[in-house]
């Protein structure tokens, strides 16, 4: 394809920019930010998961030397609420409903005395009956979360019906059906969370805070600044290296606004930092779910309906976990072409722990649910694994039932890939198994709010160099490359020309947040429409100076020229001071504005959500020990169209990073919750893997070109996690003939599955 | 995350520590590795006024073989005894064991034999934050007297999860302990309390010197079962010695012992007898012993580990079934 | 208060410290050295990781005071005065061992220490020696990369 034809920059594996500062030890995160005159907050978090807060004595820990501040639920206006739902008070008043509510608040002129003084916090609580069970919490005679709601069940309109499902069912030659459990599962940010407010001598907010959406964060805090009473000022977000984010940044918590009031009330600069324990009970998990899922097809195996229904816990309060339907409805409505498509999910308040968004956003727990069904579905009638996937596959062109245009399509290739490094179907050997599953993620945007833009500020000096200011959010994954390669490809220049300032409200346009894969689509559009601007005047001026038109002229490796024509060449810095050093002269600056062609999902959840969709298939080889019940990963492969690789370096990074986290959801994370409290809140009870438990991953890229994305560019940030549960259920499956339903799949579920069966043969 | 408050000694000689250890039995810790002791003072688990740390003591770090011995200070770093030959031939059990714990950075380098034997038994519900504890009832281990890993129970069900050990019980290892006043030897099987509070018959100006492991020519292996490859405890796992008998083809003496199950590792007295005088080849009767230790062992099964009982249990006769082959082939090929 | 004396990254250094700071305490929150991370404070993630007397340990775990005497390097400590990478972590650079760069120096510094040691390491021992440092962004794959790549230029004469 024309299109797809070598560049310069695009398409080159250059080191993440940060990467030297880094490996040095230079960057600073906000662990290492230390402010003039900073003094620490803490929080006290509740004793109980369901309890009324009698009284509340501080008198013993404000006395205590070096307190400065200490508040209460008392303290906090009632209009300061988190949460899309805005259910959830910074510091709870008068009742806590999960063991993470934070009760009071302390700022001390050092860790230890914060520490102290809350210790000295004396609560008198009162125990109420928790709710722990979503499905039991649906029961009309379940305790009340908030008596305020009247119910548990949120008021959410996660609900769709396209086509006929139940005439579908009837005309179904074959139909499966099953129930899948997902469980909490949390980000496991190596750099724990943490935030700085001050004000300043105005009443001006500046925080620096671990964010991955600086311009929605902004809003946050501006409403909590109103709350306070504090109208017409200003907020400024800046976002400090961060490390790791994977979706754990994507809502305010209560830590940033107890911050805020902390720093307001004792006008010092007030750090929070999370320890390791904080991080893991007192920031949200991945949502877990429960789903019911019923799948058909006609007798020659193509997709005739898919019905599924989920119970979400919703834990206590209502972050984003609560809107993952929205997200989890397109490889509901659009992984393979299926006609009939219904889908409900139920949000319900427990005094658990409340969810958030994480990588895949409820993709990966949508996608376990339909792959797994699909083999079963494949088994039942009679058809190869890998040809029912085929068969049903997605294609360019197609407009699922919920209104995705799929534009580029490489799930074809993708499954040739993978069939391509892995037999999936080849004899074996006992306990060695394969599996194949594939995804469809959003890889052009997404419109879950109501803009789903990102600006860019370029600015060029005198020396060639380019200052271009960007709304998107660099936590690691590669944004900042990502602009940089796009800016310095289009306007002929090398990559360290280019500098990409990211995450400070301030200096930075409006972005809608790190999300939804939307970087490298979303800021690298804005970033390649701002150098467009900047060059077509470039072109202008060295037209004027060539005596050529504009479209004879070529940028390219800092130098400006017309091909073929030893004369009319020029570098381009040169050019720069000729155009700023004239009569009349111009400073070459630009802004743009993207956002992209998508539409927010109607009432009846249809809408074409992103611009562009990503395509894969994983396909895995597993051994399963029969007599543990373990399994072990012995060879991946995962596939993905991305349109093209702007970075393939980076790319593979994202895979392979994203692969593993999919296999500790499948294998071995679970945050452990017993009656709403954390039972494994660190590294050693939570599994994640080690370097000792790393496989190789082949990670086939299948290039597209993508007409809308930048130079044919599509997301790629999430999609690794997504199939891997599933292809490692089906390669269990096919290993040892037992199907686990419930995540993780350990060890000892794997061998009860054995022993059930054995039993019944 | 910092520590809490103490006072620092760091003795040179045994003699001075000893003396030390006698002058503050009652408010001191011992320091070796620290890989244990300092996360257990973090979670506010112990908070001891005084340290005594081990580490100017090079006396007590070696290990050496006489007549029908192996001898290693308690001081010794896992790693030296991974790359010990000596252990590795000898004592297979104990260089797989130490290979198991932690990861390199972590054990390997820092942690010693003596602090992985003298490790606190853990569990679930214990060995939590202090703000986890803080909001419910203390636990018998935690001051209180009620257990959370077994209801109604009067007294701590904590596991001993060291894998040092359960090797080392298998190896039949005996411990040499020195006070300022005394001397004594003792076996590794006599070594525990019942009580998970306190789980080492051990007087607190005692201090663990040296480990002895009888040579006798046996093979002996150490299997466990974790969920990853590093920073894991064992689930559950089962060291094993096999000796042959003068023919080379029969078993003359079994040891079998499971760990991360009861407050000690379990000797299982009658499973080993029942190989006495078995062929190397009479996987039926590894089968039967196995079976057996695992009912033996389940009696002691509770809530302790992040793992239900029931898979606890079943691997325990999986473990020992594969460490009786893996010591049985060894025999056989030696 | 106690007063040590330790070589750090080459430098003779004399600190009054207290008997409770553990060593990632002194570098991090007395001395300023920031490179070295706190992930956990357990000695569960390696973030933390620094080398003494050529082995690399977990800071979190280890007492200041024990840093009497010996030779510490920290990730401070690795590229050269002229802003020179040392190999590994120009490896690292290349190679995509880094995206949040968060268990970065832990990383590098226990490669270091390994490699320092058994300059031909195979896979496993790459892995066993890294198997305490915990990295949620890569997969490990590319880290894995980084120091094999970065064994075979050491390797080769390559030192900087």
């Amino acid at each position: 394809m024309n299109e797809l034809k070598e560049l310069s920059i695009v398409g080159k594996r250059i080191p993440k920019l940060d990467a030297a500062k880094k490996a040095m030890g230079r960057a600073e995160y906000i662990q290492d930010i230390k402010l003039p005159g900073m003094v620490y907050g803490k929080i006290l978090y509740s004793k109980y998961a369901h309890a009324n807060i009698v009284k509340i004595d501080t008198s013993r820990a404000k006395a205590l030397p070096g307190v400065l501040c200490i508040l209460t639920g008392d303290d906090v206006p009632k209009k300061m609420k988190m949460g899309f739902y805005k259910d959830n008070p910074p510091l709870k008043k008068g009742k806590v409903c999960s063991f993470r509510d934070e009760v009071a608040a302390v700022a001390a002129t050092t860790p230890e005395i914060a520490k102290k003084a809350l210790d000295m916090i004396e609560i008198q609580y009162e125990e109420l009956p928790g709710i722990f069970d979503p499905e039991k919490a649906m029961q009309p005679d379940s305790p009340l979360v908030h008596d305020y709601h009247k119910t548990n069940v949120l008021n959410l309109p996660w609900k769709l019906h396209y086509g006929d499902v139940e005439k579908a069912e009837k005309e179904s030659a074959f139909v499966v059906e099953e129930r899948f459990t997902t469980q909490w599962v949390t980000h496991c940010c190596l750099g724990t969370s943490g935030a700085i407010a001050l004000f300043d001598s105005n009443n001006n907010l500046t925080i620096h805070t671990n964010t991955q959406i600086p311009s929605l964060a902004q809003k946050d805090f501006l409403e909590s600044l109103k709350a306070m009473g504090i109208e017409n000022k200003r907020v400024r977000v800046i976002k400090p290296i961060i490390g790791g984010g994977f979706g754990s940044k994507l809502d305010s918590y209560a830590y940033e606004h107890v911050a805020i009031l902390l720093a307001h009330a004792c006008r010092r600069p007030v750090k929070i930092q999370f320890d390791r324990v904080e991080e893991f009970k007192a920031t949200s998990t991945r949502q877990p779910t429960i789903i019911y899922i019923k799948q058909g097809c006609d007798k020659n195996g193509k997709l005739t309906f898919r019905d599924m229904r989920m119970v979400l816990d919703n834990g206590a309060y209502t972050s984003w976990g609560a809107t993952t339907p929205s997200v989890m409805m397109m490889p509901i409505t659009s992984l393979y072409r299926v006609e009939n498509v219904r889908y409900e999910a139920k949000c319900v308040y427990t005094n658990n722990t409340y969810s958030q968004a994480f990588r895949g956003y409820g993709n990966p727990q949508a996608t376990f649910a339909i792959e797994s069904t699909l083999d079963m579905l494949a088994e039942k009638a009679g058809i190869d694994r890998v040809q029912i996937r085929r068969l049903n596959r997605n294609q360019p062109g197609d407009v699922t039932p919920q209104g995705f245009k799929i534009s580029s399509c490489g799930l074809s290739e993708c499954i040739d890939a993978v069939e391509k490094e892995m037999v999936i179907n080849g004899p074996k050997e006992k306990g060695i198994g394969y599996g194949i599953a594939s995804l469809i993620h959003v890889g052009g945007g997404a419109r879950i709010y109501k803009s789903d833009g990102c600006g860019a500020i370029l600015k060029m000096d005198d020396y060639g160099k380019v200052d271009i200011f960007t709304g998107g959010t660099d936590m690691g994954q590669g944004m900042d490359n990502i602009t940089a390669q796009i800016v310095a490809e289009e306007l002929g220049l090398l990559v360290e020309d280019i500098n990409v300032v990211h995450s400070d409200t301030d200096v930075c346009p409006w972005d809608v947040g790190a999300h939804a894969s939307r970087s490298t689509f979303v800021a690298g559009n804005a970033a390649l429409g701002a150098a467009k601007k900047v060059k077509a005047v470039i072109l202008e001026e060295a037209a004027k100076t060539f005596g050529v038109s504009p479209d004879q002229i070529v940028m390219k490796a800092r130098n400006i020229f017309v091909p073929g024509d030893a004369e009319k060449t020029m570098t381009i810095d040169k050019l720069l001071r000729k155009v700023h050093f004239s009569p009349q002269g111009k400073m070459l600056m630009a802004d743009y504005f993207y956002d992209p062609d998508n539409e927010n999902m109607g009432k009846d959840m249809k809408g074409n959500m992103s611009v562009t969709y990503a395509f894969g298939a994983h396909g895995v080889k597993v051994k399963v020990d029969e007599e543990t019940g373990k399994v072990t990963v012995l060879d991946y492969v995962a596939a993905h169209d991305v349109g093209r690789a702007i970075n393939p370096l980076l790319l593979e990074g994202q895979v392979y990073g994203g692969v593993l986290m999919g296999l500790g959801y499948a294998l071995t994370e679970e945050v452990v919750v017993r009656d709403g409290k954390t039972m494994n809140a660190n590294f050693r009870d939570y599994k994640l893997f080690t370097a000792k438990d790393a496989i190789k991953i082949k990670a086939p890229v299948v290039e597209t070109y993508d007409e809308f994305g930048p130079f044919g560019a599509k997301g790629i940030g999430e999609p690794g996690c997504v199939p891997t549960a599933p292809a490692i259920a089906n390669a269990v499956y096919d290993a040892v003939g037992v199907r686990i339903t419930t995540l993780p799949i350990t060890p000892e579920k794997v061998l009860a599955a054995l022993m059930e069966k054995k039993k019944n043969h | 995350m910092r520590l809490p408050q103490f006072n620092y000694t760091g003795p040179d000689t045994l003699e001075k520590a000893l003396d030390l250890l006698s002058a503050h039995a009652q408010d001191a810790k011992i320091l070796a590795g620290g890989t244990d002791l300092l996360v257990r003072m973090k979670k506010g688990l112990i908070a001891p006024k005084f340290l005594i740390s081990l580490k100017a003591l090079n006396e007590l770090s070696y290990i050496k073989k006489d007549k029908n011995a192996i001898r290693i200070g308690a001081r010794t770093c896992l790693a030296d005894i991974i790359a010990s030959d000596l252990v590795q031939k000898e004592a297979t059990a104990l260089s797989t064991a130490c290979e198991k714990v932690g990861s390199a950075t972590i054990q390997h380098f820092r942690g010693t034999i003596g602090g992985n034997i003298l490790q606190d038994n853990r569990c679930f519900h214990y060995n939590q934050s202090a703000f986890h504890r803080s909001g419910r009832q203390a636990c018998h281990k935690d001051g209180g007297k009620i257990c959370y890993a077994r209801d109604e129970s009067d007294r701590c069900n904590s596991t001993c999860q060291s894998d040092g050990a359960t090797a080392l019980m298998a190896l039949g290892a005996k411990l040499v302990l020195v006070s300022k006043a005394n001397e004594r030897t003792v076996a590794l099987t006599d070594f525990y309390t019942t009580d998970g509070i306190m789980p080492f018959a051990m007087e607190p100006q005692e201090l663990l010197k040296e480990i002895v492991i009888p040579v006798e020519g046996g093979k002996s292996s150490y299997q466990r079962l974790a969920y990853r490859s590093a920073i894991d405890y064992p689930i559950v796992c089962a060291g094993v010695l096999l000796k042959a008998s003068a023919k080379k083809d029969t078993i003359d003496d079994a040891r079998i012992v499971v760990g991360a199950m009861g407050r000690s590792p379990l000797f299982l007295n009658q499973e080993s007898s029942s190989l006495k005088g078995k062929l190397f080849t009479d996987t039926a009767a590894f089968q039967k012993a196995a079976d057996s230790s695992m009912n033996s062992a389940a009696t002691f099964a509770v809530h302790n580990v992040g793992a239900t009982l029931e898979y606890r249990c079943a691997m325990v006769s999986e473990m020992v079934f594969r460490a009786l082959q893996e010591a049985a082939a060894a025999a056989s090929k030696a | 208060m106690t007063i040590i004396n330790f070589k750090l990254n080459g430098d003779q250094i004399e600190y009054e410290i207290k008997d409770h700071w553990t060593l990632l305490h002194l570098l991090r929150e007395e001395m300023g050295l920031i490179g070295t991370k706190e992930g956990c404070g357990n000695g569960e993630c390696g973030a933390c990781t620094v080398i003494v007397d050529k082995l690399a340990i977990n800071s979190c775990l280890y007492l200041a005071v024990d840093a009497d005497r010996k030779t510490i390097e920290t990730i401070e400590g690795l590229a050269s005065t002229d802003g020179k990478l040392h190999p590994l972590q120009q490896s690292f650079v290349d190679n995509g061992g880094i995206q949040c760069g968060f268990c970065s120096p832990g990383m590098i510094m226990s490669s270091k220490a390994l490699l320092d040691s058994n300059p031909n390491a195979s896979e496993e021992e790459v892995k066993h020696a890294l198997a305490g440092n915990i990295c949620r962004c890569t997969g490990y794959v590319q880290i894995l990369e980084s120091v094999e790549a970065a064994k075979k230029h050491m390797a080769g004469g390559g030192q900087s």
